[in-house]
């Protein structure tokens, strides 16, 4: 199988396993698809469809999309397809408007080392009209970059990048702009400062023929801003309050970034600030190597046929993580008959395919996850503690595993019980709520097909004593951290279903599941034996004052005292016995409870 | 007035260990020890027959209650307050029910707990018979009568000490109604003379009447009792006391669970009092009737007879598993013919014929001895 583009040093596009929606745009721009493209499996529908592949591909007739693709360009093409970038629904698009300006604010402010300061501001004008205002921080845009970072598709800092970052694939603020001007026919207005006394200001639209930005009204002038400003006019969008709103959107965005400070200024004036709990800037992370055990084949060939090294071995040592001599001296011995010192292009077909399966009889060195920048224990801990001030909180720590490509990734999962955990059902009572987040961008839609709810279904609640979190004040957080996010869509709300995922979602939830349950059990355990303790302290008075008369001696004011000193001291222990039957207790009521169950 | 003897006499037994109960609760709370108090068990599961003496009795099963234990703190405080207001009857020596016990007992536990000491009598009730098991002291001996049932008529003069006076009772001159059992037949109350053949012990009051009317105790020189029911302890107390002046003692009831019971109560006493062994037991006791093989002496019996209710079938299953009644061949038998046929008989039925047919009935039976053991 032949790449026609060159790989470029990360390697990320030798990914074939990555969502055909982040390959499709770069190569479609660049040339037409040649034959072996992963483009033309999808074109001729054939079995190479990966997990990744968004369902509305499926819909679309895919040999008309493609033939027009010779003919419009990008923005061309998502104008058309624009629930793809997350534009459909009212409440939905508004999100996603947010969604994209915010996180390109969090990462400018990471890259530069600045805790970010992100002010959003959305207010109802007439006509249904909505104006959005968002200013940051961050390093701003120098000028010669405005129209390309706000009016081009695909034309961002990120792509080509083997590096875990929230924005991947270099389309929203320009879907945005897109966004205004075919809702409203205007451009949208930004300001910027690099912090040279310098700011500028202009519209910004985006020529959707040829996917080239058009600047107009530009502005520039001396002043102390440095960051950058948008604002936004657009219809076709709606304020709530509900799930899926900004608020709440932003609110989750607070929970996965403790070091942002956040404002948010709702269309009825209100104001509301998550504040900063943490005053580091996350470290950057470093690009990564593909890990052995996620390497196919065909990624094996491609690499290696456009390495610049001499030999297999060194290719082996320098391409990918936690390949070093000595393991290569192991696959030496695993593959005998191929030749570890020729050139690495002439590597065959059959003997990369004998080295993937020697991979796989070794053992490795987890991933590294330098290249992964999880948010940490600690700060999620600050955060939760932060927004929900829970009575209890429980975070999960896991190792980096691996899933398809050799794409390292991690999960931190936290659990928040009581405080302000939980969501407001529509009856009127609190019951669980899930927060997800990719790279610490919150994902507010298509919950359904998500690898984090999919742990969660299958998790059997039950054995932690939780059956019933649906309807209790629990808030589980869950973060995918990974250098490439597996999206089941260009929106970018779902993580795929990779086994591997899920499966350590489900390692991490049961791990904060378990803390949990430790906490609830050991408080009604407290409970319980500070109100056993008071119930017995109810019969004190009777008892000591009836005792002296019964036996003929003692008095009752030291008789009293006397008891109140037993129950204080020594229930503990006594208590401590009959616990154990508390505990049958509970093993009855539970078997009532499955019970009465099995009758309904 | 109260005589200095009596007082001495009472706290010599149920006051004395009344107090020692409560010094040995005083001594467990002065040591830091978690006060208990310990009771035999009472029911079912401890209960046995003893063969020898043909009674129930209670067994060695014990239960330890201590305050410091949630479930029975409660109960623990119960028990003694219980006590205490004994101890207190006893020495104002007056004398009251167990339902004036609770009353006595039913206050609020303080003015900040909404609970009272006591909310409901059978509380009350139970803990006295706790005290009664574990010190080994009968009610009456705490002075808690119970309630009076049951009548006697017949040959038979009694010495009755109360309330500092002292009345002769003459069971030949009751009228109409007879004597009316007390509570509490051993303290202050002496048999004089019983010149009597046999004791008959009728479970209906009607039935009684009938045969006090047709002058049966006169005719037949027999004491004539009525429990009126299930027999009070007073009631089995005195026919325990008349077994005792070997009299036999013949007990004349329903074909029917209710009668059967009120006859095995009588004869071995009964599980719920098991504590008091024999002495409220009177083995010698002898099932005159009505039985179900009278039928085939009374032919017009067999028109009288009744469906049997549920309750009759299952309490004629339960005594046949009992050891002490199944050794017994004729009452094998006899609960075997109501299970086939399904049938009970009451005693009013042999009135059937004529009213006074009822005396001719028990003369026969006792004639013939024909008798269910």
């Amino acid at each position: 199988m032949e790449k026609t583009e060159d790989l470029s040093q990360d390697l990320v596009k030798g990914d074939v396993s990555a969502p055909i929606s982040d390959q499709l745009p770069s190569q479609l721009k660049v040339e037409p698809p040649k034959t072996q493209s992963p483009i033309t499996a999808v074109g001729t529908k054939s079995t190479a469809i990966t997990a990744g592949v968004p369902a509305e591909i499926d819909k679309i007739e895919s040999k008309e999309i493609f033939s027009e693709f010779r003919e419009h360009s990008v923005a061309e093409f998502f104008k058309k397809n624009r629930q793809m970038l997350g534009f459909s629904g009212k409440i939905r698009s508004l999100t996603t408007l947010v969604h994209e300006y915010v996180t390109n604010s969090l990462d400018a402010c990471e890259e530069a080392k600045i805790l970010p300061n992100i002010y959003v501001k959305i207010e109802n004008l007439p006509d249904q009209h909505v104006r959005l205002y968002i200013e940051d921080n961050g390093p701003g845009i120098p000028k010669q970059f405005v129209g390309r970072a706000l009016g081009q598709m695909l034309a961002g800092t990120k792509f080509h990048r083997f590096v875990q970052q929230r924005g991947q694939q270099g389309i929203g603020a320009t879907g945005g702009t897109m966004y205004a001007q075919i809702t409203t026919g205007k451009p949208v207005h930004c300001r910027s400062g690099i912090g040279d006394n310098n700011i500028f200001e202009c519209d910004i639209a985006v020529d959707l023929k040829t996917n080239s930005p058009k600047i107009s009204n530009m502005v520039e002038y001396t002043g102390k801003y440095r960051g950058l400003t948008i604002v936004g006019e657009f219809s076709e969008v709606k304020y709530d309050k509900s799930e899926y709103a900004p608020f709440e959107y932003l609110k989750a965005t607070a929970l996965a970034n403790p070091h942002a400070q956040i404002t948010v200024v709702e269309p009825n004036g209100e104001r509301t600030v998550f504040e900063r709990a943490h005053n580091e800037v996350p470290e950057r992370p470093k690009p990564a190597q593909p890990h052995p055990l996620g390497v196919t084949t065909d990624d094996l060939i491609n690499y290696s046929h456009h390495s610049k090294e001499r030999k297999l071995s060194s290719f082996l040592t320098s391409n990918f993580a936690r390949i070093s001599d000595s393991k290569v001296d192991e696959l030496r011995k695993l593959c005998p008959s191929i030749n570890f010192d020729k050139m690495p292009r002439e590597l065959k077909w059959e003997e990369a395919e004998a080295l993937v399966n020697a991979f796989k009889q070794i053992k490795w060195i987890a991933p590294s996850a330098d290249p992964l920048r999880p948010i940490g224990k600690e700060q999620i801990e600050k955060a939760l503690k932060n927004v929900l001030k829970p009575e209890f909180i429980s975070i999960s720590e896991r190792a980096p595993k691996v899933f398809r490509g050799g794409v390292p990734f991690l999960v931190e999962v936290g659990i928040a019980y009581k405080g302000k955990s939980g969501r407001e059902k529509s009856d009127g009572f609190v019951g669980l709520d899930v927060k997800r987040f990719a790279n610490r961008a919150p994902l507010l839609f298509d919950a359904g097909g998500c690898a984090t709810m999919e742990a969660v279904k299958t998790i059997d609640w039950n054995r932690y004593g939780l059956k019933d979190i649906e309807n209790m004040p629990v808030t589980i957080f869950m973060n995918l951290v990974s250098v490439h996010v597996p999206y089941t869509s260009a929106g970018k709300q779902a993580i795929s279903t990779e086994e591997e995922i899920v499966e350590e979602f489900r390692y991490a939830l049961m791990e904060v599941a378990r803390d949990l349950d430790r906490y609830i059990s050991g408080k009604i355990r407290d409970e319980q034996r500070e109100s056993r303790k008071k119930a017995i302290k109810r019969y004190v008075k009777q008892l000591a004052s009836d005792l002296p008369y019964l036996a003929g001696r003692g008095n009752t004011p030291e008789i009293e005292k006397k008891l109140i000193y037993l129950i204080e001291n020594k229930y503990a222990k006594i208590f401590d016995k009959s616990t154990r039957l508390t505990a049958d207790e509970v093993k009855a009521a539970k078997k009532e409870q499955v019970e009465a169950e099995i009758e309904e | 007035m109260v005589k200095k003897s009596d007082i001495k006499a009472g706290k010599d037994n149920a006051v004395s260990k009344l107090e020692s109960m409560g010094n040995t609760l005083l001594t467990e709370i002065e040591k830091e020890q978690s006060p208990s108090f310990e009771a035999p068990l009472r029911g079912r599961s401890n209960v046995f027959h003893n063969e020898k003496t043909g009674c129930l009795y209670l067994g060695e099963k014990k239960e330890k209650r201590f305050f410091l234990n949630v479930a029975q703190a409660k109960k623990f405080m119960q028990t003694v307050a219980v006590a205490s207001k004994c101890k207190k009857f006893k020495e104002e020596n007056l004398h009251t029910s167990i339902r004036g016990l609770f009353y006595q007992l039913k206050f609020t536990l303080g003015d900040d707990i909404d609970e009272e000491l006591f909310e409901e009598q059978s509380e009350s009730n139970e803990l006295v018979e706790d005290l009664e098991v574990s010190l080994a002291v009968k009610r009456e001996e705490l002075n808690l009568n119970t309630a009076r049932k049951g009548v006697v008529a017949g040959p038979i003069r009694i010495k009755d000490k109360f309330a500092g006076d002292e009345t002769i009772i003459d069971g030949t001159k009751q009228g109409r109604s007879g004597w009316m059992i007390p509570s509490d037949v051993d303290n202050g109350m002496e048999l004089l003379d019983v010149d009597a053949d046999y004791v008959l012990v009728v479970e209906k009051d009607a039935m009684w009447q009938r045969l006090n009317e047709d002058k049966f105790w006169k005719k037949e020189n027999c004491i004539l009792i009525s429990p009126q029911g299930q027999a009070s302890r007073g009631c089995r107390r005195l026919i325990r006391r008349l077994a005792d002046l070997k009299l036999p003692i013949y007990c004349f009831a329903d074909c029917d669970a209710w009668g059967w019971y009120i006859y095995w109560t009588i004869k071995t006493g009964s599980m719920n009092l098991a504590y008091l062994g024999e002495s409220i037991a009177t083995p010698e006791a002898k099932f005159l009737g009505v039985t179900m093989s009278d039928i085939d002496t009374y032919d017009f019996l067999s028109k009288l007879t009744i469906r049997a209710k549920e309750v009759d079938i299952k309490r004629a299953e339960e005594m046949l598993t009992y050891p002490w009644i199944n050794k017994h061949p004729e009452w094998v038998n006899e609960l075997k013919t109501v299970l086939e046929v399904k049938k009970k008989l009451e005693q009013d039925a042999l009135q059937g014929p004529r009213l006074t047919f009822v005396a001719d009935y028990v003369r026969e039976k006792i004639e013939k001895k024909k008798f269910l053991p």
